[in-house]
């Protein structure tokens, strides 16, 4: 069955081309159900690949599947192969399977814009370079894929780019992901320069005579990172994914939570031996990780705007992902990208539906009490907080509680880091249901005419919520903990041949009792019920009119950091672009640019009259010409 | 055979005769014209700056417009009056060439008459339109 | 070689449909036909040859599966060609028929030269090819400028003729033979005044039919002045083959000097790359911006004559295709627009999209950017002579000079996509129909296919 795996990333290409091609011709119906079928039959084959690689041997269910030779020049190549294995069948299904539900979602979501065949083939396109990107046996083709993502974020995010600071948004995104993209490439380029391949296979198995935590690696593990940090939104570079909400609500669910933005934590994944021997990247990534789940979980308890939220929210839930690398816990790193994927997709679709039944208004302080008018909408979205706010059984449950007992047992600062992180569960489940509340419950306070036209959203968007929310509520099951006596951790399992070497060299310091690791599950579940209940006491009541004072400001505006950047790099950029534009620009560089215009134009315009159209002085050129060759042959030779 | 023999066994010696024959020719005529113009007598007329036409008066200057059609029956006659040449050797080799000689020159006349049949159909003969 | 004998005698049909088919659209059919057949032919002589090289004609001609692939890469452009400009041919005069003709007898020179085998043929081969180009320069007979590129051309080719038989002249000479394979073994000791004048005289014929600097002047008069019709097929499918020639005479003969005749080449490669890509800068007009580009373009493919390498053979078959099909886009658009200058394609992007994009592709593939075929093939070239041990200033400088290209091949974009103007940048009556959309769209697919999928042309 692997053999088939170019029919995964071929489907959406295909329907890339008839969406993008027929997008003046075809029907709304067909340019909204070609897309979505194409991705459907991705996920169908997906399945029986996933199927096939379950019923192998763990130890040689990896294949690599040469599609043809990229290109091969002296000793060095490329493949344009593709590599399945337990991670990429993973990521997979969930990039078709979500992407599928996402896509018939939008089908409902999108049926009144003009752009709707554009917004399919842009999202075809988005689902091709995702699986390029997971597919990839090596970093070139996981570059070229990651790029494309990049790419058809940008467009997305800009899609109506009728609103300039839309455009801005999707040129926020776009510059944020160059400058990871640029340390990706960096770390590409060392890899290839030390090793002669980018193969996986090849890169890892040679990793062995690389001395750990030298410079070499140190660097290239670095880079990687840097890569991450832009594509999966975390401190310095995360500012543009809460801007990137500009686009219509499926993009976010599907790139903005679900698939693109774990592309940082899947490489890193993927190339899990290099940083299990780079124990400093991996400090920086706890800490980078933890920062960002922090601050961007403070930041999500003020805002205003329902999608804005969900943004931080996801910002704070990657930080908890590369949390969970930092301690070398890859296994519930992975875990927590999927059962994110299922509730803050979820999430996002449900706020879709809502902005939809609110005719687009995106402010939760005029919203309220939508509970009895959009029932669907609002269960599904109950059950989307509950689950990320870490009660048992649903999904996050599981997942959440796997990081946080990987930081308990990390090291000997290892109990701050999770103290730190339960904060940042706290806050979590504090400004889930601070949303919930506002938005569901109390008195509508929107206009005369919202509330008249307040409305369920069609079945087209809410099935595949209702299908999102099984799944978030079950999603946890494929990886119960040891401690319940279910069996084996079904996830850790899988992912045992991918990650074993980097589980070998792992030790942890102080392993948990099964007394202590229920003890720490009961402390997560009561800290997330304090802050349901905390934010239920505030939120009952709201008033949408008491303006935020002090801190609750300062978190408002998002810590600021969108000023400090424009203070702290743009204003100065600009500040000392202005003085090198005056004095440097215009008089050295300048000069020396336009110089060579200038001389180009003018050799060229010398150069112009050899061509003087008079056969004779043509031949005479010639003749001279080969007098000169025959001096340079036979005299300065 | 011979020509063979003299190109493989020849020595710059060899080639001396010739050398010397060739001086001589361009000595005697050299030395001719100048003794005509040196010993002669000189009479310039007019007439004697006249274009040379066998006797007849000239009639206007030659460089005018010709008709296409004289090159164009100029150029086709070379063009056939060469490719006939082919058939000399091949009558020669007649015999010995036998029935595969017969039908590769069939072939070199059909292709030879196709090129034949265009002119005509392309008037490229026709001397009135 | 069954595709030498099908070219020809194609040739001799289409003549032959001049005098007995009326309609102009007859004939064009027919010459599309007789590209098909063409095309056909070239994909059974691929699958015919094995690796081994196969004489034929007393050791007149060889191939093997190299020579039968260029040939068919040859033979498909000239399909695309026949396909993209048979209604533009057309109307080039009166003789429509034998402007498809000399096309197809032209041919027959094209592919004498990608598998010739002695130098006879080499010589035949060039004349062959050159004749109905002469023809064809001038077939716009009431046009002054396409009589004065046909009688240059003639000329000047006349003039570059001479060399040529100089350069067979003294290498036989020197060697004491016509076969190029034999004349390999002169390369042990120091090698005979006559031999090296030879080699001299055989560079600057055959770079003058490739429009290598200094013997490039004729190039832009030639192109410009042409029917813009048969400039594509001048620019693209005659220079390849002329590269084929040259590099399968230096391989197989005089790869054993490569010490002594390096320097020509690479101060010929240096010269050709500066004033195509200079001249170019300053020209108003599209086409013979092309025309200056088309010189730059030779200079990448000299690099493959110094190399003479795995990859540069390789690279031959990337690079020319990739430089065929581009250019066979772009003058597929150039040729219906209206007004030749760069102020022409002003607005093109809007009135035909699909216009505009193809030429943007190609013009990208001429540029050198990534994810057309044109990358490859100059990463391809430049690989292979650096594998070689070409000094790196002289890469350097090919890379200097790339970028330089990219300002004014991106002109043409920019006044397609950035500028607007208010009447249609297309002729009036030039016909973009869908087959030719079709068509176009293909060919731009190609050179995409190339960006991507860089390998296909040596696998098949």
């Amino acid at each position: 069955m692997s053999q088939y795996i170019y029919l995964v990333p071929l489907f959406p290409l295909i329907g890339f081309l008839i969406a993008g091609l027929g997008r003046n011709v075809l029907g709304k119906t067909l340019l909204g159900w070609i897309p979505s079928m194409a991705v459907l039959a991705s996920f169908v084959v997906s399945l029986l690949i996933f199927r096939d690689v379950q019923h192998m041997d763990p130890e040689h269910a990896s294949v690599v599947v040469q599609i043809y030779n990229f290109f091969h020049v002296g000793n060095f190549s490329v493949n344009f192969s593709f590599q399945v294995d337990q991670l990429s069948t993973l990521f997979l299904l969930i990039i078709t399977g979500i992407g599928f539900l996402i896509h018939v979602y939008s089908i409902g979501y999108m049926s009144h814009d003009e752009g709707f065949g554009k917004y399919f083939a842009y999202l075809n396109l988005f689902v091709f370079n995702m699986l390029l990107l997971v597919l990839g046996s090596n970093y070139i083709i996981m570059f070229i894929g990651w790029e494309g993502v990049g790419l058809c974020s940008y467009l997305l995010i800009g899609f109506w780019y009728k609103k300039k600071e839309y455009c801005n948004a999707a040129k926020k995104a776009f510059i944020m992901n160059r400058i990871g993209d640029l340390g990706f490439l960096i770390a590409v380029f060392l890899i290839i320069s030390r090793f002669g391949t980018t193969e996986f296979s090849e890169v890892f198995r040679s990793q062995a005579g690389i001395v750990a935590n030298g410079p070499f690696i140190l660097a290239v593990t670095l880079c990687l990172f840097i890569g991450a940090t832009g594509k999966s939104a975390q401190l310095p570079l995360f500012t543009w994914l809460p801007d990137a909400m500009a686009g219509p609500t499926p993009v976010s669910a599907l790139i903005h939570a679900a698939t693109m933005v774990t592309a940082g934590v899947y490489m890193i994944v993927r190339s899990n031996i290099l940083f299990t021997i780079a124990p400093v990247t991996q400090h920086i990534i706890l800490m980078v990780g933890l920062a960002t789940a922090l601050i961007a979980a403070t930041i999500a308890t003020r805002q205003n705007d329902i999608k804005k939220v969900l943004a931080y929210s996801t910002v704070s839930q990657l930080g908890f992902m590369f949390m969970a690398i930092g301690v070398g816990a890859y296994t519930a790193a992975v875990f927590h990208v999927i059962t994110h994927a299922f509730f803050k997709a979820l999430l996002f679709l449900g706020s879709g539906s809502v902005i939809h039944g609110m005719s687009g208004e995106q402010d939760i302080r005029m919203m309220g009490g939508l509970k009895d008018k959009m029932k669907t909408t609002y269960y599904t979205f109950l059950i989307g907080c509950i689950a990320i706010a870490g009660i048992p059984p649903l999904s996050g449950f599981f997942s959440k509680d796997e990081i946080m007992m990987h930081l308990f047992t990390n090291g000997a600062y290892g109990k701050v880091f999770w103290a730190l992180g339960m904060i940042a569960a706290f806050m979590t489940a504090f400004y889930m249901f601070r949303l919930l509340f506002i938005t569901f419950f109390g008195k509508f306070r929107g206009t005369h005419e919202q509330e008249h036209h307040v409305h369920e959203s069609p079945a087209l968007m809410t099935m595949p919520l209702i299908v999102l929310a099984i799944l978030s509520i079950g999603g946890g099951l494929i990886g119960v903990p040891e401690v319940f006596g279910l069996g084996e951790h079904w996830l850790k399992e899988w992912l045992e041949p991918i990650l074993l070497k980097s589980e070998l060299a792992h030790i942890y310091i102080n392993e948990l009792s099964h007394r202590g690791e229920l003890l720490l599950m009961a402390i997560a579940v009561i800290i997330a019920f304090l802050g349901i209940i905390l934010a239920w006491s505030v939120y009952k009541n709201y008033d949408a009119k008491k303006q935020n004072k002090g801190i609750a400001k300062f978190l408002e505006d998002k810590w600021l950091f969108d000023e400090a950047y424009d203070n702290a790099i743009v204003k100065p950029t600009f500040a000392a672009a202005n003085v090198l534009k005056t004095n440097v620009e215009e008089q050295v560089i300048d000069g020396a640019v336009n110089g060579v215009g200038k001389l180009l134009h003018a050799a060229s315009n010398r150069l112009r009259y050899l061509q003087s159209g008079m056969v004779g002085f043509y031949l005479f050129i010639m003749v001279a010409g080969i007098i000169a060759l025959a001096i340079l042959l036979f005299f300065i030779h | 055979m011979i020509f063979l023999d003299i190109a493989v066994n020849s020595k710059p010696m060899d080639w001396f005769p010739i050398l010397l024959q060739l001086g001589i020719a361009v000595a005697f005529a050299a030395v001719m014209i100048g003794a005509t113009q040196l010993l002669g007598p000189k009479r310039k007329t007019s007439d004697k700056l006249v274009n040379f036409e066998s006797g007849i008066e000239n009639v206007g200057n030659a460089r005018q417009p010709m008709a296409i059609k004289y090159f164009l029956v100029a150029i086709l006659f070379v063009l056939f009056d060469v490719e006939v040449i082919f058939f000399y050797p091949y009558a020669v080799n007649f015999r010995s060439l036998g029935w595969d000689g017969f039908l590769e020159v069939l072939l070199f006349i059909t292709l030879f008459l196709v090129g034949f049949v265009y002119i005509i159909k392309k008037g490229a003969l026709q001397w009135e339109e | 070689m069954n595709i030498i004998i099908a070219s020809a005698l194609l040739g001799v049909v289409l003549m032959l449909s001049g005098v007995f088919l009326n309609h102009a659209k007859g004939k064009r059919t027919l010459a599309i036909f007789a590209s098909i057949i063409l095309m056909v032919v070239a994909v059974v002589d691929v699958m015919q040859n094995t690796n081994n090289t196969i004489l034929h004609f007393n050791g007149l001609m060889a191939t093997n599966s190299f020579t039968a692939k260029l040939n068919a890469v040859i033979a498909f452009c000239s399909m695309l060609y026949i396909f993209l400009f048979s209604n533009e041919i057309s109307k080039v005069g009166l003789n429509d028929a034998e402007y498809f003709a000399l096309i197809f007898f032209a041919l027959t020179g094209v592919f004498i030269l990608t598998s010739y085998q002695n130098m006879f043929m080499l010589f035949l081969g060039i004349e062959i090819l050159s004749i109905p180009q002469y023809i064809l320069a001038g077939s716009d007979k009431r046009n002054v400028k396409s009589n004065e590129a046909s009688l240059k051309y003639f000329l000047m080719g006349a003039f570059s003729t001479g060399f040529l038989l100089m350069g067979i002249t003294l290498i036989y000479g020197a060697t004491g033979t016509f076969d190029v394979s034999k004349m390999a073994l002169m390369g042990s000791g120091e090698p005979s005044t006559i031999a090296l004048l030879g080699i001299l005289f055989l560079i600057v014929a055959l770079g003058f039919k490739a429009s290598a600097a200094p013997f490039h002047v004729w190039t832009p008069d030639v192109y410009d002045g042409s029917p813009t019709a048969f400039t594509p097929f001048m620019a693209s499918i005659a220079k390849v083959a002329i590269f084929a020639a040259f590099i399968h005479l230096f391989h197989a003969s005089f790869a054993g000097l490569a010490g002594r005749w390096h320097i020509i080449i690479i101060a010929i490669i240096v010269l050709t790359l500066l004033i195509g890509n200079v001249t170019a800068v300053y020209q108003q007009s599209v086409k013979r911006m092309l025309a200056y580009s088309s010189i730059a373009q030779a200079g990448f493919l000299l690099f493959a004559v110094y190399s003479l390498n795995e990859i540069s053979q390789k690279g031959i078959l990337l690079y020319g295709a990739s430089y065929m099909l581009a250019t066979m886009s772009i003058f597929a658009v150039l040729i219906k627009m209206k007004d030749y200058t760069f102020d022409g394609f002003n607005g093109l992007a809007k009135k035909q999209p699909v216009l505009a994009f193809a030429a943007a592709i190609a013009l990208f593939s001429l540029a050198g950017i990534p994810l057309t075929g044109g990358f490859f093939g100059k990463y391809y070239m430049l690989n292979g002579a650096m594998q070689n041990g070409m000094p790196i200033w002289v890469l350097i400088f090919a890379v200097l000079m790339a970028a330089i290209s990219v300002y004014y091949y991106f002109k043409v974009i920019q006044a397609m996509y950035f500028k607007t103007s208010i009447q249609d940048a297309t002729e009036p009556d030039a016909v973009i129909d869908v087959p030719f959309k079709v068509m176009l769209i293909i060919n731009t697919a190609l050179l995409i296919l190339l960006g991507i999928y860089p390998t296909i042309v040596t696998i098949f």
